[in-house]
């Protein structure tokens, strides 16, 4: 079974411009070595149902940046509705990556409703009317659908079938959700021209 | 809600800068959210619950645009987890414009926990917020709530209650 970090080393490969919102636990610190790259294009949260909403509202304020939601199966099945608003919206500059790794992992690996082997997220996605939605299990299927997901002119899912190792030996990420929204705003902020957190009046 | 009062509210709306309105529709609310749709400078996104709005709206937020969420206050409490996550955690404020339902005068039981409930979630979760009753104060307190909202990195919530929605 392939690990969630050589996945994310594959997709790190491919990524130079775009924005990254992410979460959980272990996959935050694996995402911060394995991209380094991309640390300051890269969000990183800590909450469950949040990634693939938050990367949509990003995408929808910037329709010319593509933007990569690395999302979980715990944190997709506690909001399954975005599946559906993802449909009807139509995003042309988003990919969703669902890391599954069939547990919460980051509380000790207790199994998610994916573990049963009966829930299919990539075929719940396309029942919700994303079409492009995958389930990868080895990593050369997983590299063929971030090329077609980060090019895609549509909303593109891949369900990534991991197992549920931690890269050993990883740094870990030392800054809090504070200070990750900053180091990110100003990246967007510096790469897009714009200003979203501007100087206060003086009044 | 009268023509006069979503008038009112889609000039606050552009006058504090909204591009993006994410909504889940509300009877108090009714005529507004065809109006927000039909409008050519706000894009209107609908949601299937109102913490998946908050959370569009915290990523609406980090591209630089302005976005609000427009909802009944019911969805208050389904948007307490993001709105917690985001704002407590990160920093990242959300705008929300409610209708008031359970305020006095409720003649729908099922509406009554919502107004029970209301301003004590705002207060625990410290959203500084405003109710408005009158039209002419409409604008005004929704440019406020973005003053505040970019002052503070913290959400503010804006509530229509009185004869606006009755």
């Amino acid at each position: 079974m392939m690990t969630r970090y050589d996945c994310m080393r594959a997709l790190a490969a491919r990524l130079s411009d775009e924005l990254i919102i992410l979460s959980l636990g272990g996959s935050v610190d694996e995402w911060y070595d394995a991209a380094p790259h991309m640390r300051a294009a890269s969000l990183f949260q800590q909450q469950l149902g949040c990634v693939t909403p938050q990367a949509f509202g990003l995408a929808a304020g910037l329709p010319h940046r593509r933007i990569v939601s690395l999302d979980t199966d715990g944190g997709l099945l506690f909001n399954l509705g975005i599946l559906a608003t993802l449909a009807n919206e139509r995003p042309r500059n988003l990919f969703v990556v669902v890391w599954d790794n069939e547990r919460y992992q980051s509380i000790g690996g207790p199994p998610t409703h994916t573990a049963k082997g009966l829930v299919d997220l990539a075929a719940m996605a396309r029942g919700a009317g994303i079409e492009q939605a995958h389930t990868a299990r080895d990593l050369d299927a997983f590299d063929r659908h971030c090329v077609e997901g980060l090019a895609a002119q549509e909303p593109y899912l891949v369900v990534a079938k991991v197992d549920g190792s931690v890269r050993a030996g990883i740094r870990r990420k030392h800054s809090d959700g504070r200070e990750d929204k900053y180091i990110f705003v100003r990246h967007v902020e510096a790469t897009e021209g714009i200003t979203i957190m501007g100087p206060s009046e003086h009044n | 809600m009268t023509p006069a009062t979503v008038d009112a509210v889609i000039r606050g709306l552009k006058k504090a800068g909204v591009s993006i309105a994410c909504y889940l529709p509300d009877s108090l609310f009714r005529p507004l959210y065809p109006a927000l749709d039909a409008d050519p400078d706000i894009r209107t996104i609908p949601v299937t619950n109102e913490g998946e709005g908050a959370a569009i709206c915290g990523g609406v937020f980090l591209s630089g645009k302005r976005a609000v969420l427009v909802m009944e206050n019911s969805g208050l409490r389904a948007s307490v987890e993001p709105l917690a996550r985001m704002g407590l955690g990160a920093g990242i404020p959300v705008v929300m414009l409610m209708s008031y339902r359970g305020e006095l005068g409720e003649n729908n039981w099922w509406a009554i926990p919502h107004g029970i409930t209301m301003e004590p979630v705002l207060q625990a979760l410290r959203v500084p917020y405003a109710v408005v009753r009158e039209e002419e104060e409409i604008e005004r307190t929704i440019e406020a709530a973005y003053a505040s909202a970019y002052a503070s990195y913290y959400h503010t919530a804006i509530v229509l209650g009185g004869r606006l929605v009755r």
